[in-house]
């Protein structure tokens, strides 16, 4: 039995990956196409769950602008949104939220998990050092 | 002595020695059916053991860990490029 207890030990971080509620909810819809990009690397120790969601037309997407509370036709917005309801715009206390980036042109919105200060820290950085490097 | 006295006789002389030898031998098996035991659970503490370490190395070098995605005949490259590329918008 102890033995058995220490297999399933070794193994639970394996099987601990799986879909968020987050990517259940959207991923049933017709009109959208969904993904969730499971532990995406933002440097040697950090990493995020991110779930994509991009409108397959311009009615499934003036649909989830609406839903997600997005204005404005044109360009990017970004917000820091609630775990469970991505519309609701919060303020970083150290509770887990999403960093919404809504993009008009890709008619796509990615919602990164961030549950900790490191993560918060990590993306920002990964953002500033990338935007570097594309100048 | 008749011949039944001496069947007799005889069957419970032959159990007794089955008897004997079984006590003789038990400890042997007991010990081979530890050895098994111990030779399959090591063998399977191995593997996990691997299996860990392979997919923790893998998850080191990749820049994802797993993609899950509701439509066929995308690539989880593709979805992790995007991830990143969302992220210049």
């Amino acid at each position: 039995m102890k033995r058995l207890i220490i297999i399933l030990m070794l193994l639970l971080p394996i099987v601990a990956m799986s879909q968020s509620d987050l990517y259940k909810r959207y991923a049933s819809r017709q009109e959208l196409t969904v993904a969730q990009v499971s532990g995406f690397k933002l440097n040697e120790s950090q990493r995020v769950d991110v779930v994509l969601i991009v409108a397959d037309d311009e009615a499934a997407w003036q649909q989830l602008a609406k839903e997600l509370n997005i204005k404005g036709e044109e360009g990017s917005v970004s917000w820091l949104g609630d775990s469970k309801n991505p519309a609701q715009r919060v303020k970083w206390t150290g509770a887990p939220v999403l960093r919404v980036v809504a993009s008009h042109a890709r008619r796509t919105v990615a919602l990164y998990r961030i549950t900790t200060e490191a993560q918060y820290d990590a993306l920002l950085d990964y953002q500033l050092n990338n935007m570097k490097q594309e100048k | 002595m008749t011949e039944n006295e001496f069947d007799e006789l005889w069957q419970r002389a032959e159990a007794e020695s089955y008897g004997q030898r079984l006590a003789a031998e038990y400890p042997a098996w007991r010990r081979r059916q530890n050895r098994i035991i111990t030779v399959v659970t090591s063998l399977v503490l191995v593997v996990a053991v691997a299996f860990s370490l392979h997919t923790l190395q893998q998850r080191q070098r990749r820049d994802y860990e797993k993609v899950y995605c509701n439509r066929v005949g995308t690539t989880d490259v593709q979805w992790a490029a995007l991830a990143a590329e969302m992220l210049m918008e």
